[in-house]
Parts: C-alpha cells; sequence; structure tokens
C-alpha cells in the first residue's frame, strides 16, 4: 500500500464526511422545505448555524469534565470511523489496521461520547433523552455489527477493504442480501431522524440529549449528527451496495457521492412523511428487524 | 313542573322557572343533599359562580350552574352566604368537576369550602396579599395592592421518582401554563397544574369600567383563537336578559363566523396534534389549508381574528354578495382538501400508532368531569349546544352530532375531522338560506336585575356566559366559563399511568386553550409591566 495513496484518501474521507456533511444536511432541509410547501432555508444553512454557535458563548451547566470534553470526542470519533470506509477505491485508507470491530467500537464511541454529555448535564430531559438515547443504540447497533459480521463470514476475513473486495468480485448472496435489506431498514434510526429521533424529541424532551448544550460544543454535537447522517450513508452505499467501481479514483468519489445524495433523499422523504415513534414501538421494530438479521449470519455461515 | 323535582321540593326552600331555567333556592347546609338528589338525575355541572351583595344585605349569593341534557333546561342553586364569615360545604367529593370553581370561589370572593379536597390557590398569583378578594364589589378594579411573597405549594415527589417539569416554557406548549409531571422511568405517576399566570381579571374590568355596547370588544379578546364565540355568547346573554330580539340578517351572520372559526379553529389543533407526534408535513399542510379561512374573514370584516362584529342587538357589518360567492369558492376548495387529509390520515398507520390507545377517558370519567365538546363526543356523551340549547340561526340549520366510544386521542382527532366537514354542510347552508334585511337593531335601555344563562358551542365545547344586569348602565355580574376550563380537569385522568412521550400529546388533545381558561391579561412586552385597556382606549378599538 503506498502512503500516497493512503493520504490522499484519508483526505478526501474526512472531506466528504466532516465537510460536506453541513451541505447534505442543507439539501435534506431543502426537500423538507418543499414537501411542506415551504421556501425553507438557503442550502449552506447549516455552515452558516455551525459557524455561527462557534462564536456563541459557552454555558456550563456543571463542572463536570466528561461534559466538557465528551462533545468534541463524538467529533474525533467520526472522523477516525470516516477513515475505515473505502470510497475511492474499494480499500479503505486505514484497511492495515482497521477491521470491522474496531469500525462498530469507533461508531458506538460517537453515540457513548453524546450520552455521556446528557447524563453529565443533570438536566432531568437529558437524562431521559441518554436513556433512550442508550435503549435506541443498544437496539439499533447490533443489526450494523450482525450486518459486518455476515460479510465477515463470507468474504472469510474481519477488515473492510477485504469483505467489499469478496462482495464486489463475487456478487450478493442470499445471506448478503437479507444483511443488506436490514441495514437499509435500520438506516433511518441508525441516522436518528424522524422516525427514531426520540432522544432528541424536541416536541417530547425539548430536545432531549441537547438541552444544555450551548455555543461550541452545541455545534460540535450538531456537526457530529450530520456528519454521523452522511457516515452511515457511507457505509450503506460503499460496504453494502459496492456497484459501480471504476479503476478511476476521481470517478469513484463522485459516484458515492450521487449514492449518498438519493439515499439522503430517500431519508428525507421518510423523514417528512412519517411522525416519531414511541420508545417501545422503534425498539419493537429494531428487534424485529435484528433477528431477521441473526438469520443472515445462519445463512451466511451455511455459505448461501 | 318536571318529575325530577319532587325529591328537591323538600330540600328546597322555594322553586321559580323561568324559561328554560329553573332557580331552586337553598339554605347553606342543605347544599351537599340537594347536590346529592341532583346527580340521581344524571345532571351535568356546568360552573359554580358568586355575586357580591355585600353592601346591599350583606350576602355572598352563590349560583351553582347545573344542566339536564334530556330535559333541556338549566338549573341553577342559589345559595346565600354571610358576606363578613363566608363558608359552606364543598361538593367537590360529590362532582369533581367542581374542583376549580371553588377554588376559583375562594379565590376571588373569599368563599371557604369545608372539605374542599385541594384548597390551594387557582386563579390568583403567589404574591397576592391574603384576605383580599378582586371580585368583591369593595375592591377597586384599578386598585394595586402590596405585594406578599411566598411560595406556591406544589405536589413534592416521592423517592426515587424524578419531576418533569412542562412549561411555563415549553417548545411544544407555546403558553404560560406548569404541567409538573412525576415520574418512574418513562411512567407518569402524579401530576400537577399551575396555570393561570396570566389572569386578567376581564369580569372585574366589564363589572366596573365598561358598558354594554363596550364589554362585547373586551370578550372577543378573551380568546386568541376562538374569540367570536365569546362575543357572541354574551351579546346572547344580555339579549335574553333584556328580551332583544336581534333580526335574522344577523343570527345567519354570526353562525357563519362561528362555523368559520370552527373550521380554523380545527385545522389548527390537527396541525399541532400532527407537529406534537414530530409531523411537521402534516402540520404543514394543514395550516396551508386553514389560511383561505382567515383570508376570508379578514375579506369580510377586515381581520384575520378578533372580528370586532358584534354589538348587543345584532352584528355592525353586512355580507356583500360578492363575499358570499368568495366564501363559496372557498369552502368547496377546502372541502375536497379536507377530505384528502381526512383519507391521509385514515390511512397513516403510523399515526394511529401514536394516537389509538391513548389518552383513555371513560364515559363514567367523562360524565364525573363534565368535559364538553369534542372530547365528551369522543367519550360516547352526545352533547352539542347547538342542537341541546339552538341559538343564533342553528334552530333553522340541520346538523348532526357525530359521537364515538373510543374516547382515545384517535377518536378525538376523528371527531374534530367530521365536525369541519360537518360546519362546511352548515356553511353552505347558510349562504343559500341567508335572509335579506338589517343586520341590528337600536337597544335602549337595557333594565336592571335581570339574569340570563347563554352557551355557545365553541370549537373546543360548551362555552358558557352568566350576566346578571346592573342598575348602572353595566353588568352587575358577568361570569365566563370556557370549555378548557371543565377539560382541564380530566387531565389528572388521562396521565395517570401515561408516558412521557404521551404527555404533550395527551395535553394537546384536549385542545387546552389558555387564554379562554385564565381570562387573560395584556403584557406589554417592551415595558415588561401588565396593562389594563382604559375606557377611552377601549373606545379606540371599537372604533377601528
Amino acid at each position: 500500500m503506498k502512503l500516497e495513496f493512503t493520504v490522499a484518501s484519508a483526505f478526501v474521507n474526512l472531506f466528504i464526511v466532516l465537510i460536506l456533511s453541513p451541505l447534505f444536511d442543507g439539501l435534506t432541509r431543502k426537500v423538507r422545505a418543499l414537501i411542506q410547501s415551504r421556501v425553507g432555508p438557503p442550502p449552506l444553512q447549516s455552515y452558516y448555524d455551525i459557524l455561527k454557535l462557534m462564536g456563541k458563548e459557552d454555558l456550563k451547566s456543571t463542572i463536570n469534565p466528561l461534559f466538557r470534553l465528551s462533545p468534541y470526542m463524538s467529533v474525533v470519533s467520526i472522523a477516525m470511523a470516516s477513515l475505515l470506509i473505502p470510497i475511492g477505491s474499494l480499500t479503505p485508507p486505514l484497511n492495515f489496521w482497521g477491521d470491522i470491530f474496531l469500525f462498530i467500537y469507533v461508531i458506538t464511541v460517537v453515540g457513548i461520547a453524546i450520552i455521556i454529555t446528557a447524563s453529565a448535564s443533570e438536566n432531568p430531559f437529558a437524562y431521559i433523552g441518554a436513556s433512550r438515547k442508550m435503549m435506541l443504540h443498544l437496539s439499533v447497533e447490533p443489526i450494523l455489527a450482525i450486518a459486518l459480521i455476515t460479510g465477515a463470514i463470507n468474504a472469510g476475513s474481519f477488515k473492510i477493504g477485504d469483505i467489499v473486495k469478496w462482495y464486489y468480485t463475487n456478487g450478493p448472496n442470499v445471506s448478503m442480501v437479507l444483511a443488506t435489506v436490514c441495514v437499509f431498514f435500520s438506516l433511518q434510526a441508525l441516522i436518528g431522524k424522524i422516525p427514531f429521533d426520540i432522544s432528541e424529541a424536541e416536541q417530547e424532551l425539548a430536545e432531549g440529549v441537547l438541552i444544555e448544550l450551548s455555543g461550541p460544543k452545541y455545534a460540535c454535537v450538531k456537526w457530529t449528527n450530520m456528519s454521523r447522517q452522511v457516515l452511515f450513508c457511507l457505509v450503506f452505499t460503499q460496504i453494502f451496495i459496492p456497484w459501480p467501481f471504476t479503476d478511476y479514483f476521481l470517478i469513484n468519489v463522485i459516484i458515492s457521492l450521487l449514492k449518498i445524495t438519493v439515499l439522503l433523499f430517500i431519508s428525507s422523504l421518510i423523514e417528512a412523511l412519517n411522525p416519531r415513534l414511541r420508545i417501545d414501538q422503534a425498539l419493537k421494530y429494531n428487534l424485529t428487524l435484528a433477528l431477521f438479521s441473526l438469520t443472515s449470519v445462519f445463512l451466511a455461515l451455511l455459505r448461501l | 313542573m318536571q318529575n325530577f323535582l319532587y325529591p328537591i321540593t323538600e330540600v328546597a326552600e322555594k322553586i321559580e322557572k323561568f324559561r328554560e331555567n329553573i332557580i331552586v333556592y337553598v339554605e347553606p347546609h342543605q347544599i351537599k343533599e340537594t347536590v346529592k338528589l341532583l346527580i340521581l338525575q344524571n345532571i351535568r355541572f356546568v360552573h359554580l359562580t358568586a355575586i357580591d351583595f355585600s353592601d346591599k344585605k350583606n350576602k355572598i349569593e352563590l349560583n351553582y350552574f347545573f344542566l339536564l341534557l334530556k330535559d333541556k333546561v338549566n338549573i341553577v342553586l342559589k345559595v346565600y352566604v354571610d358576606s363578613l364569615n363566608p363558608t359552606i360545604s364543598s361538593i367537590s367529593d360529590i362532582i369533581p368537576a367542581a374542583i376549580w370553581a371553588e377554588r376559583e370561589c375562594n379565590d376571588l370572593f373569599g368563599v371557604k369550602f369545608e372539605g374542599h379536597p385541594d384548597p390551594r390557590r387557582l386563579v390568583l398569583s403567589d404574591d397576592w396579599p391574603e384576605g383580599m378578594y378582586p371580585l368583591r364589589k369593595d375592591f377597586k378594579y384599578n386598585q394595586k395592592p402590596p405585594q406578599e411573597k411566598k411560595p406556591f405549594l406544589l405536589k413534592k415527589p416521592k423517592e426515587g421518582t424524578t419531576v418533569i417539569p412542562i412549561g411555563p416554557f415549553y417548545p411544544s406548549l407555546e403558553e404560560p401554563a406548569y404541567f409538573r409531571l412525576i415520574v418512574e422511568g418513562e411512567k407518569i405517576i402524579d401530576f400537577d397544574y399551575r396555570g393561570f399566570y396570566v389572569h386578567r381579571g376581564i369580569e372585574k374590568l366589564a363589572e366596573s369600567a365598561l358598558n354594554y355596547q363596550q364589554i362585547p370588544f373586551l370578550a372577543e379578546r378573551i380568546c386568541g383563537i376562538c374569540g367570536f364565540v365569546h362575543s357572541t355568547c354574551y351579546c346572547q346573554a344580555v339579549e335574553k336578559a333584556a328580551d332583544i330580539d336581534i333580526p335574522q340578517r344577523a343570527k345567519f351572520i354570526r353562525s357563519m363566523f362561528l362555523e368559520l372559526e370552527r373550521i380554523h379553529s380545527h385545522l389548527l389543533w390537527i396541525g399541532l396534534a400532527a407537529h406534537i407526534i414530530g409531523f411537521d408535513t402534516l402540520f404543514m399542510q394543514t395550516w396551508r389549508i386553514r389560511e383561505p379561512v382567515m383570508y376570508m374573514c379578514e375579506i369580510i370584516t377586515g381581520n384575520r381574528k378578533t372580528y370586532g362584529i358584534n354589538i348587543v342587538g345584532g352584528v355592525i357589518i353586512d355580507v356583500l354578495p360578492q363575499h358570499l360567492r368568495d366564501l363559496e369558492n372557498i369552502i368547496s376548495d377546502i372541502e375536497k382538501e379536507i377530505k384528502e387529509l381526512r383519507e391521509i390520515i385514515l390511512e397513516d398507520d403510523t399515526i394511529q400508532l401514536r394516537f389509538k390507545n391513548v389518552g383513555i377517558l371513560e364515559y363514567k370519567e367523562a360524565e364525573k368531569y363534565s368535559v364538553c365538546g369534542p372530547v365528551a363526543r369522543a367519550s360516547g356523551i352526545k352533547t352539542d349546544m347547538r342542537v341541546d340549547f339552538p341559538y343564533a340561526a342553528y334552530p333553522t340549520l340541520s346538523l348532526r352530532v357525530p359521537t364515538k366510544k373510543e374516547g382515545d386521542i384517535w377518536a378525538r382527532t376523528l371527531i374534530r375531522l367530521d365536525e369541519i366537514l360537518i360546519s362546511i354542510g352548515i356553511l353552505k347552508e347558510i349562504l343559500t338560506n341567508i335572509p335579506e334585511g338589517s343586520t341590528s337593531v337600536k337597544v335602549s335601555k337595557i333594565p336592571s336585575w335581570k339574569e340570563a344563562i347563554s352557551y355557545v358551542e365553541a370549537p373546543r365545547g360548551q362555552l358558557f356566559h352568566y350576566i346578571l344586569t346592573g342598575p348602572d348602565g353595566k353588568p352587575y355580574r358577568w361570569a365566563v366559563r370556557a370549555p378548557s376550563y371543565q377539560n382541564y380537569q380530566c387531565l389528572s385522568i388521562l396521565l395517570q399511568g401515561a408516558t412521557i412521550a404521551d404527555a404533550p400529546l395527551i395535553i394537546g388533545s384536549i385542545d387546552p386553550c389558555f387564554s379562554c381558561t385564565e381570562r387573560y391579561e395584556i403584557l406589554d412586552i417592551k415595558n415588561k409591566t401588565f396593562r389594563i385597556y382604559s375606557l377611552q382606549e377601549l373606545e379606540c378599538l371599537k372604533a377601528r
């Protein structure tokens, strides 16, 4: 593996996941506005929001150091997770040391960081938001993990690059199709948008986990949420639908950008056309999906 | 005299019958017995209010208003208590619907109710001094009492439970009210309420500073959404008391605006309910459908809201033929859109997941708390003031009263959707049948010491106005009971055992109208001071 390739692809990944994510968020806001017969904000509004929040006063509701540090931790974890996804070619930038377990670990840290922030803030709304987020994470992330393990069993390797390569050359089999479908249906919960924005439910919990955040910390958490949206879309498009792939780095990047635009469009349609679920209803949905995805592991073990 | 009155004759001092009202005079110590006898007849509690006669006969008159739906009569229990030491035994343990009314009477008149389950303050603010009763006649309307700092007693959470405060500032309930949910995990185990943060004392102002023709404009400002019901109800009460017969055309115009108001109020509610469950697309689209209705009202009266067209004796504007044509086009447009909206809501499984079997109010509880409007109809109580006590043009119009048995939020939604379509039907009928003629009659002197009860079916339910005319060109007592006032009191039942996620939805499902309930105060945000309209300012408002 050449060093230049690692540096270039790492740069591209970080650019897409961190720098472009507010633009994608702006697009989803525009789509939502059009469905709701509104004019909507300009596409760059999410950048303005983050910049404005960065310059705002940082109110410290508690002296707990966890509360101060964890918002920044969530941005760093998102950046790390983005380096494990193949975008420009079939191998991710950090393929040599990152496998699916590291990936799952890192994306869990993103959620955990926000849960810690909320629990440290000593606000009853944040507490409830945190407990809801915990339940949601515990129920939805196994689905992604099981789907990745299905890929690993099929490919015979835990490295994400190897899984994608195997999937790209061998094409889908029954177990992978089932895993892909399960990930697709859990995508909205992974992203944390309506009907699954239960931990932040504005109307029920007054933004729940985010209620005590302000200034740069709030900007970081908002930015994390936007980046997470792009990251999970990339997980789905690059790992579970790796087609079409060309030999040219730049064209691959453009194709993947198009793919996540389509996916985000579908996701904002779902967001605009559905009400929020209650936590028990969401858990029921996720657990049913988890059972389905478990069958994909058995199918993979049977080489189907 | 009707059969049901026979048992009462034993306890009552005197029974009078006047139009559809039966007035029963009772001794203070007999009140509980009388109410117990009445409750066997399946009566509904409407309101309890007092009238201060301290300067005339050293008495405070308590008026208990009841309603007998099947015979369509009002029963008024009149009790005189001593104004120096006004005490009477509470009826709240027999009729829980009277809890708030008794607390309000205690606040404003100083009547002590013995054995009341919750004798805390309801209306008065926490810094109001003890022993000052604003609705007594010796209290001047512009008097400023000294402030007395005292914390309000709220229910304390038990060990292992947390308090979730909803309000007074809350993103999905943009109104000043404090719902204190005591929760265990996600489950609500106890509930407390503190409201009336913006009580203005509109009744006091009307009784002391305004005349009959100025009050409709004040009454219309009681509510920010359905103000027209208040001015109509007030005008009807005065017209009834003074035996004024208003022209048929004025009656039709009143009915027309009442129905337009119902349509836009129900659409507003559907939008808000969708917003509470996070379905913002439905919220935006419902409010888009609502907009032409507001626009039409603006074209006819000059205002989107608070039309200011009601006076005692009729209405002050006329509806031109081109308005009727425009209105016809608009309602046939929105009828189509509302039918589509109804299809969308009926076919949406996720909405039903959130609405069905949530916030159930059983028929028995609904009767006990005397809830009204769509909340009562969703629990199977067939009550609609347009049918029970027809007013304005309703005696000549045909309408049906939808009811459901489930009593959950889904039933309330369906009832409201149905009512919009019924309102559109009524509007169509009004448009074809509206008679020609004048729109108001000249009102000369209004006789003193006459009383009248008037009902209007507001979008939120049965609205009640009571008036006792006074000797000096203004009412001696004007009492208002908004529908939300009654519906609020069943919230403790609805919220018991619900989850936090459902709490805003349940509170929203009764369509609470805070300004109606509290008869609110005008807040001048710039100077951060409360302001009461002076006479000249009201004249200006009237002139506009």
